[in-house]
């Protein structure tokens, strides 16, 4: 399968922290990708750059686009990252607080017209495409057991329901690839897998993820390729199983 | 006792409460739905008072072959004439009324728009000094620009409805006009947030991080939104200087903002309705206090100062109450609650 998205000797400093210094990895279309690594290596800060939240102090991003051909995406706005087909959830999940679980699935979806100004006050418009929306949002949370929770506020949700959302959220709008910054935190094993299983799903679709995630044990059984990153550097890569037993990895993991 | 004319006080209160509704529910689109820490919304009331005081004054001595370069409008002259020819035609009239409120709204409108800008350099936490300051600039800035009459403002504006001869019917068809704007607003604003965007509005508020992830356009919207608050504001402001017959740069301090503040937060951010009962609460306080603290004869204190110890007292003893104002922000209603109750309902159609 050719790439997707593609990170080339890609750096960034804060001052004298180099949270990234030269990574380079590429994701597969149809690929279901896992980017491990002890806390502090870098991996959100990975994401961040990808997303158009920083401009990497060096080296570049490059992203399949509709033609086919790799473009450069760094330095683009998160906004405009994400209008390129490219959606992310946060390690610390941000949902919208004063918003009900149905309404903030349904802020994802893009190009809705009913959030244009000069349509909004017309129901008759938008009507249609809302109800379509709001179909598919309840088809999701009731995939994944939300289906009680559909009128709630976020502040009335369990740590692990929030993290969950989150990724659903992400799930509204039909985009390319998918960074989830560790989705299963939290959740309970049986829910962690059925996301996973979900995520498979979704892969089978035609869409590919790049996983960040610390539970191994689920993340290892569905995963096609490994990165681990290590004091923002790239300390191995494989199948999941040559990169479990790979001694630099073990040690940076239990040397911390 | 004098005796209490009931119509009149009535005319003169709803007009004000009509006047400071626009800017509540305004502001509470701003602010309540978008996150907009508008500390400038004198700014833009300012604006359209002045656009449509300058329009009228001018307008009427040119239309009138007298040129208001040699005799301006601010000038002892200018006044006479203007006493003298103001509000005669009804065509004249209703067309300079038409034009001020639509030139209002749009160059009160697009200051707003502009002045984001400036807002999203400096960062959220201090977009509301950023407008604050402005609103200031603008105050010392007419009081030394001389076309618009200087300190001393333009007066004797003609009145709409002057030419209808009796002036408790003029006060009154003005007063219909004024609730007319508000009932446009109001309904207006309902319509345009009931919506996907007012949905994407209260996410910006909730986290603009997550927002622009998500592909929402965070500065577009928050400009598109003050423009529509700002230009709702502006032909308030137009009517105001109608309605006072006179414009001056002293009417135009902050106080009006955080007056405008403290209705919205009274009655609940988010809340249109709630803007309108706090609006409702607060003018009838103030023109009721108006009525009675000359009665009481209180020398010692000025009754000003009275008022906002009322106004403080009231928004206190309600927020210690009820901590979201009298009514609090509600989910929006679109589409997407009815049709997801059919689908929990009848148990079928996971997708
Ligand atoms: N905005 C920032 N400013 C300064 N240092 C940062 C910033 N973001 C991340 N870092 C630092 O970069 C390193 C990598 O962090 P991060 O990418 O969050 O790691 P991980 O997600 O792998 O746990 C850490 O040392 C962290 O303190
Ligand atoms: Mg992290």
């Amino acid at each position: 399968m050719p790439n997707i998205l593609e990170a080339r000797d890609l750096a960034k400093y804060f001052g004298g922290v180099r949270a990234l210094d030269g990574v380079t990895i590429s994701v597969p279309e149809r690929s279901i990708v896992g980017l491990i690594g002890p806390n502090g290596s870098g991996k959100t800060t990975l994401f961040n750059v990808v997303t158009g939240f920083y401009e990497p102090t060096r080296g570049e991003v490059l992203l399949k686009n509709n033609s086919g051909s790799m473009e450069r995406i760094d330095g683009l706005n998160p906004n405009e990252v994400f209008l390129k087909g490219v959606v992310r959830t946060f390690q610390v999940p941000r949902l919208f607080t004063s918003l009900t679980v149905l309404e903030n699935v349904l802020v994802t979806p893009p190009v809705q017209i009913g959030e244009k100004v000069l349509d909004a006050p017309f129901k008759s418009r938008w009507e249609k495409q809302e109800r379509e929306l709001a179909k598919k949002a309840v088809g999701l949370l009731k995939k994944f057991g939300m289906e009680k929770y559909v009128y709630s506020r976020i502040t009335e949700l369990s740590v692990a329901h929030i993290k969950l959302l989150e990724t659903i959220r992400g799930l509204m709008t039909s985009a390319k690839l998918y960074l989830l910054d560790e989705p299963a935190a939290g959740v309970d094993y049986g829910v962690a897998r059925e996301l996973f299983n979900y995520i498979r799903g979704l892969r089978e679709e035609g869409l590919t993820f790049l996983i960040v995630e610390h539970r191994l044990d689920v993340l290892m059984d569905y995963v096609d390729y490994v990165y681990v990153l290590h004091n923002g550097k790239l300390l191995s890569e494989g199948k999941p199983s040559e990169v479990v037993n790979d001694p630099k990895v073990i040690e940076a993991y239990i040397g911390g | 006792m004098p005796e209490f004319d009931l119509i009149g006080f009535l005319v003169q209160w709803l007009t004000v409460f009509g006047l400071y509704s626009i800017l509540a529910i305004t502001l509470n689109l701003e602010a309540g739905f978008a996150g907009l820490t508008n500390f400038g919304k004198v700014v833009f009331y300012g604006i359209g008072a002045y656009v449509g005081a300058t329009l009228t004054t001018y307008l009427t001595l040119y239309l009138n072959n007298v040129d208001p370069f040699e005799c301006p409008p601010y000038s002892i002259d200018g006044i006479v004439k203007l006493i003298e020819l103001g509000g005669k035609s009804p065509s004249l009239s209703i067309g300079l009324l038409a034009l001020s409120l639509l030139a209002a709204f749009i160059a009160a409108g697009s200051v707003g728009f502009l002045l984001t800008y400036p807002i999203l350099r400096v960062g959220p936490a201090f977009v509301g000094f950023t407008l604050l300051s402005f609103g200031e600039l603008m105050r010392i800035f007419l009081r030394h620009y001389e076309p618009v009459g200087g300190s001393k403002g333009l007066a004797a504006i003609p009145r709409p409805f002057g030419w209808v001869g009796d002036p408790r019917l003029s006060s009154f068809i003005f007063l219909l006009l004024v609730l007319g704007l508000v009932a446009l607003t109001y309904i207006a604003m309902n319509k345009l947030t009931n919506s996907p965007m007012g949905r994407m509005l209260r996410a910006v508020r909730d986290d603009e991080i997550a927002a622009l992830c998500l592909g929402k356009h965070v500065p577009g919207i928050k400009a598109l939104t003050l423009f529509i608050g700002s230009g709702f504001s502006g032909m308030a402001g137009a009517l105001m200087a109608y309605y006072f017959t006179s414009v001056n740069p002293d009417m135009f301090v902050p106080a009006v903002t955080f007056n405008v503040w403290a209705m919205v937060i009274l009655g609940g951010m988010g809340n249109f309705t709630g803007s309108i009962i706090g609006v409702a609460l607060f003018t009838l306080m103030d023109r009721l206090l108006a009525f009675i603290t000359p009665a009481l004869g209180v020398a010692v204190i000025s009754p000003d100062y009275i008022r906002w110890m009322f106004v403080g007292l009231l928004i206190v003893v309600v927020l210690l109450f009820m901590p979201k104002g009298l009514l609090a922000e509600r989910p929006l209603k679109t589409p997407a609650l009815d049709e997801a109750r059919k689908l929990l309902v009848e148990g079928g159609g996971g997708a």
